[in-house]
């Protein structure tokens, strides 16, 4: 074995490479929390194996995708694949949002890191737009209407909106063109962004050593003769001599990759991924929901309204992928450590109250797919006709009843508790509220019986 | 591959003369390299975005969703006047002849008929102006309703209540022998 790899060395001379890479000192104090980049960068090489796997036997034709799909969770270890390929997506966008949150509270994006933190934040946006590409391919009622939804955001650009969802869809409609085009950029202009970004990362990682866990006090008082490089040297030799070298910390990164994969495969196994019916655009009663990575930003477009609201849209999302990319060069002060940084906590603690509140009540509103509240027992005939007229009517999109339905408008869980039959009667037909629509294309006997039902909920 | 606390791109004196031949060298290099590199990317890049800047849709200061229908520009019939109500609508599909990039099929169409009377009908689009969500004829409210975002529009395709920022989209009809056509979407709606 020995005689083997010393043969290979003499003709690749890549050992002392590997055992400088290995003993290169780092800071000490590098704990669990910097699994979280090692975590992502592993879902990411499971994703590419899985996809390469998957490409073997998809096709991406309207014709044909939803087939293929079917097939490949037909053939041996096909479902298995696909669920893996499906739920280390997820995985990996919650472990970048966490690492990215990481770096941020460490403020390991202040010199000479700020490049790091600028490739970092477009491969957050890459691999966005892998999740959001990807989506579309198994051509489902969830594939096509997200992809609907997803290609108008972007389209809510000011002036270039025509031509970027030209771009997207490959012209206006949405059909093959779309669904070969998705999958191009998904497979290879993506996949091309990504190992080059991911490469000048870890280069920078390497390059300029881990960041050291910040400090109140720096451990070597900077010299005001100094220049800025040669100050940040001494305090990193400071912080290397009392560190441990590169392979002491390994260790753990294995472990989480291990947990992490455990996971994948659980979920990928119990669960699988999900396939709904194939797409439909003519389906009036599909109620579209984008899976939960999006669900925050999909929550946040109940709340604009008007001619205005593209351009808004537009705005909040551009302005926010800047900031995101240039906060080294927005929050340029020299502290490091969270507690002497007090404006840029309170600004992540209210972006992660946002990300995660919106997430929350995109989750917990209306679900995907046709929505209906189910009947309860002991309920009369005329609650029950009550109940058809409500679940027909499509209350479910704004109302929720014991959990089902959306949230723009009030909850009816006790809607016989909380209000009189009249008032009932009267907001039903004529609402005081703008965003609902007034109901009075109703029977009598129509509206009798949703009355009936409503105050039947207490 | 150690980090040494060198600083970057630190390297070994040269003699001037060689040292201005290398930098005419790497020069020509960089203008030589990226003149190849131009002539393949230009072609790859104005192919790959050719359905951008050929779009149809107007370049408007405030955009607006584009509905994902596919398009035909033949006149279809959604059938007789007299078999829709007035005022009523009502959802219909029927089979178009259209072009999917390479793909010339026959595909069904959804659409939202709504007679006014024995000569004139409208007929929408069933995706919402907010971001192309399926609408649904909601008889008791007497409106369309999107599922996404709360949005509803009237019989006339006019914005009840919710974030749509224009109309429905309305296909180019005609009434011809009792029988009511579509023609083409709007250009980019």
């Amino acid at each position: 074995m020995r005689r083997i790899g010393a043969w290979f060395d003499e003709r690749l001379g890549v050992y002392s490479v590997v055992t400088g890479f290995l003993d290169r000192r780092i800071p000490g104090n590098i704990g669990w929390f910097h699994t979280l980049g090692s975590a992502t960068l592993f879902l990411l090489v499971v994703q590419i194996v899985t996809g390469i796997a998957l490409s073997l036997s998809y096709v991406p034709s309207p014709d044909h995708a939803y087939e293929s799909i079917l097939y490949i969770d037909q053939t041996p270890f096909g479902a298995l694949v696909r669920g893996v390929h499906h739920w280390s997506a997820g995985l990996l966008v919650l472990c970048l949002g966490l690492h990215t949150l990481r770096v941020f509270i460490w403020g390991a994006y202040r010199y000479p890191r700020e490049l790091s933190w600028m490739i970092g934040a477009f491969l957050f946006l890459v691999v966005l737009g892998f999740a959001f590409t990807g989506y579309l391919l198994p051509w489902d009622q969830k594939a096509y209407w997200a992809t609907v939804v997803g290609t108008n955001i972007a389209g809510s650009a000011p002036i270039i909106g025509g031509a970027v969802i030209g771009l997207l869809r490959g012209g206006e409609q949405l059909g093959a063109v779309t669904l070969a085009r998705f999958y191009g950029i998904h497979v290879w202009v993506l996949p091309a962004a990504l190992l080059v970004l991911v490469g000048i990362h870890l280069f920078g990682v390497v390059r300029q050593g881990i960041a050291a866990s910040p400090r109140t006090k720096p451990l070597v008082e900077p010299d005001p003769e100094l220049d800025r490089r040669e100050n940040y040297e001494r305090e990193h030799e400071a912080e290397k001599a009392i560190g441990k070298p590169f392979w002491a910390a390994i260790f753990k990164d294995v472990v989480v990759a291990a947990v992490v994969l455990a996971i994948v495969f659980a979920l990928a196994l119990v669960v699988g991924a999900t396939l709904e019916a194939p797409a439909n655009p003519n389906s009036t009663d599909y109620v579209p929901r984008p899976e939960w990575y999006f669900l925050d930003m999909f929550q946040l477009l109940w709340y604009f309204t008007g001619e205005q609201e593209p351009l808004l849209i537009f705005l909040i999302f551009t302005i926010g992928a800047a900031v995101f990319v240039l906060v080294p060069f927005l929050d340029r002060g020299r502290a490091r450590h969270p507690r002497q940084r007090p404006i840029a906590m309170a600004l992540v603690s209210v972006t992660v109250v946002a990300v995660v509140g919106l997430t929350y009540l995109g989750a917990t509103g209306t679900p995907a797919g046709v929505v209906t509240v189910p009947p309860t027992e002991g309920m009369t005939d005329q609650e029950l006709r009550g109940l058809t007229v409500y679940n027909e009517q499509g209350c479910t999109a704004c109302h929720q009843i014991h959990g089902v339905g959306g949230h723009t408008g009030p909850d009816l869980s006790r809607a016989g508790f909380r209000w009189e039959e009249a008032d009932i009667r009267r907001q039903i037909v004529t609402p005081k509220n703008e965003k609902m629509p007034a109901y009075d294309g109703l029977s009598q006997e129509q509206l009798d019986d949703l009355v009936t039902f409503l105050i039947s909920l207490k | 591959m150690a980090v040494t606390g060198e600083p970057l791109g630190s390297e070994p004196v040269i003699a001037t003369e060689a040292m201005s031949r290398r930098r005419f060298v790497v020069r020509a290099l960089a203008v030589v390299g990226g003149l190849i590199a131009a002539v393949v990317a230009i072609p790859v890049a104005a192919f790959g975005t050719a359905p951008g800047w050929q779009s149809k849709v107007p370049a408007r200061v405030i955009s607006t969703s584009v509905v994902p229908t596919l398009r035909s520009n033949e006149w279809t019939s959604v059938g007789k006047v007299a078999d829709y109500e007035v005022g009523i609508p009502t959802y219909v599909v029927v089979e178009r002849d259209v072009v999917d990039g390479w793909v010339q099929e026959s595909a069904p169409i959804g659409v939202h008929v709504v007679r006014q009377d024995d000569a004139r009908a409208i007929v929408f689009d069933p995706h919402c102006t907010h971001l192309g969500c399926p609408l649904a004829w909601s008889a008791g409210a007497g409106s369309f309703v999107c599922p996404c975002h709360g949005g509803s529009f009237d019989t006339a395709g006019q914005r009840v209540s919710g974030p749509p920022p224009r109309p429905m989209v309305q296909y180019e009809t005609k009434v011809t022998d009792g029988e009511i056509f579509i023609g083409a979407l709007p250009e980019g709606a």
